[in-house]
């Protein structure tokens, strides 16, 4: 009981801070995430329905369809770089 | 002049300025080494490509249109041939049409003549004839009667007379 | 291994009262990868027949299809063909340059120049400026700036911070990925698996993704420009 208050009483504000620190960053990773998945997945259901009804525009599709998404992706890399940006610079 | 190390998205510096001297002298390598010989090469083997189709479909308008030209005068030669031989043949059938009536009129013409010749003989010798009778009934006469007869005067009466027999007797002897 | 990660060797200069910093490593890289680009350039260079009734080399087929590819890929979304023919090369060697950047992460004790934001960041920053100066150059000082105030004038701000975040989200899409791959490949080789797994993670993040990306930085070089010049 006595180590266990010494533990708390030990844990400084710096600590607190890292804790929150790598919690933000999985936080950030977690929800940041899922807009953009769901998002390409989307565009790639709906390149791919048009593909199918139209074979020949295959390239075109393709070609919006990865330009889409990576635009769609855009999120989930903001939120990576906040992610980074927690971890590694603040 | 140290080394240290730095936190990745804090440190913005000159780094920038270098990558875009990089990629500027970059750029311009790949333009003068690459691009712009490739690009050149590749337009200048286009253009070639279609001077040649060009030419190539030039040639072969001109080849359709003297293989027309050829069929249409061999047409022609042909339709003219047939025309000379339609002209011949008819010419001939006329030539031999006008021969056989040439010479039927020459048969006809040939035939009245010998008609009218035969009528001819016929009436000059049936006045031969009958002058000869006359005299030789005269003759006759003159022997039987002894006398010399008035040639004048019997001639008429005979004549009368061989009028008569030449109607039944030289019809018939003829 | 591990106690530099997301940090980057600095090199401080200092000539007398003006001094500097870089990054000593991207920099090397990028020389790096010039080197190779110009090299290949001048093998392709070299397979390239100057006669044209010549039967085309190996390497000219190569050089052909690989011209091909880039023209249909990315130019061709031009919509005028003159810029599409006048920024062929600017397009072209952005995608090889961040092409071979990425792929160069995946040779030992190399690391990709794209890992480091600068080098995106200028790239960006270098598409953005271009962007509005073809804009401006295609559509007249007049029109550019009313363009801003479409279709309402209190779009303003609303035009400003869109034209902004373009070079931004451009640069940032390519620094997250080729970083966070690359982290996320010194993480795993070094706490889980240190050999095969790393190996796979590579081919992915390295080559895949490294490709994809390339491919994404210079279509959307090519959207930004298209954009601008066109509305």
């Amino acid at each position: 009981m006595e180590e266990a208050q010494n533990i708390v009483g030990q844990i400084s504000g710096a600590d607190i801070a890292t804790a929150a620190k790598y919690l933000a960053a999985g936080f950030v990773m977690a929800i940041g995430s899922i807009g953009s998945a769901i998002g390409e997945g989307i565009v790639a259901a709906h390149a791919l329905d048009g593909m199918a009804r139209q074979p020949e525009m295959e390239g075109a599709l393709l070609r919006t369809m990865v330009l889409g998404q990576a635009i769609t992706e855009s999120t989930g890399i903001y939120s990576l770089v906040v992610a980074i940006v927690l971890l590694f610079v603040v | 002049m140290h080394l240290e190390w730095g936190k990745v998205v804090k440190s913005l510096n000159w780094t920038f300025i270098f990558n875009l001297v990089n990629f500027a002298i970059l750029l311009y390598l790949l333009k003068r080494l690459l691009f712009k010989p490739a690009i050149e090469y590749l337009d200048r083997r286009r253009e070639q490509v279609a001077t040649r189709m060009e030419t190539t479909r030039k040639n072969e308008e001109q080849a359709k249109k003297l293989v027309a030209e050829r069929m249409e005068a061999l047409q022609t030669a042909y339709e003219q041939s047939r025309r000379i031989v339609e002209t011949a043949r008819v010419q001939a059938e006329e030539i031999i049409g006008q021969g056989k009536d040439d010479a039927k009129k020459e048969v006809e013409h040939i035939l009245e003549n010998a008609q009218a010749q035969i009528d001819q003989e016929r009436t000059e010798a049936g006045q031969e004839l009958r002058r000869s009778y006359a005299e030789i009934a005269v003759l006759g006469a003159s022997r039987v009667l002894g006398r010399e007869v008035n040639l004048e005067d019997h001639r008429r009466l005979l004549d009368d007379l061989l009028s008569e027999l030449e109607e039944d007797t030289l019809r018939m002897k003829l | 291994m591990l106690e530099h990660l997301g940090e980057k060797l600095i090199l401080h200069v200092s000539l007398g009262s003006f001094s500097f910093s870089f990054d000593i490593l991207t920099v090397i890289m990028s020389w790096i990868v010039i080197i190779v680009l110009v090299v290949v350039a001048l093998i392709l260079r070299r397979g390239l027949g100057q006669d044209i009734e010549e039967k085309p080399s190996r390497t000219q087929a190569i050089l052909e299809s690989l011209i091909n590819l880039l023209k249909g890929q990315l130019t061709s979304s031009f919509s005028s063909d003159k810029l599409a023919k006048e920024l062929f090369p600017f397009v072209s060697t952005m995608f090889m340059f961040v092409l071979v950047s990425n792929w160069l992460s995946v040779i030992p004790y190399c690391e990709s120049p794209t890992k480091d934001l600068n080098v995106t960041l200028s790239l960006a920053l270098l598409v953005f400026v271009m962007s509005q100066l073809l804009a401006v150059r295609m559509k007249g000082g007049m029109k550019y700036l009313k363009g801003f105030v479409e279709p309402y004038p209190f779009m303003l701000p609303l035009n400003i911070v869109s034209e902004i975040a373009k070079p931004i989200s451009h640069s940032f899409r390519l620094f997250g990925n080729t970083f966070g791959g690359a982290i996320l490949i010194t993480v795993v080789s070094a706490k889980f698996a240190p050999v095969l797994v790393p190996a796979v993670l590579n081919a992915f993040y390295g080559l895949f993704v490294g490709a994809i990306q390339a491919f994404v930085f210079a279509i959307l070089t090519v959207a930004y420009i298209n954009v601008a010049v066109e509305s």
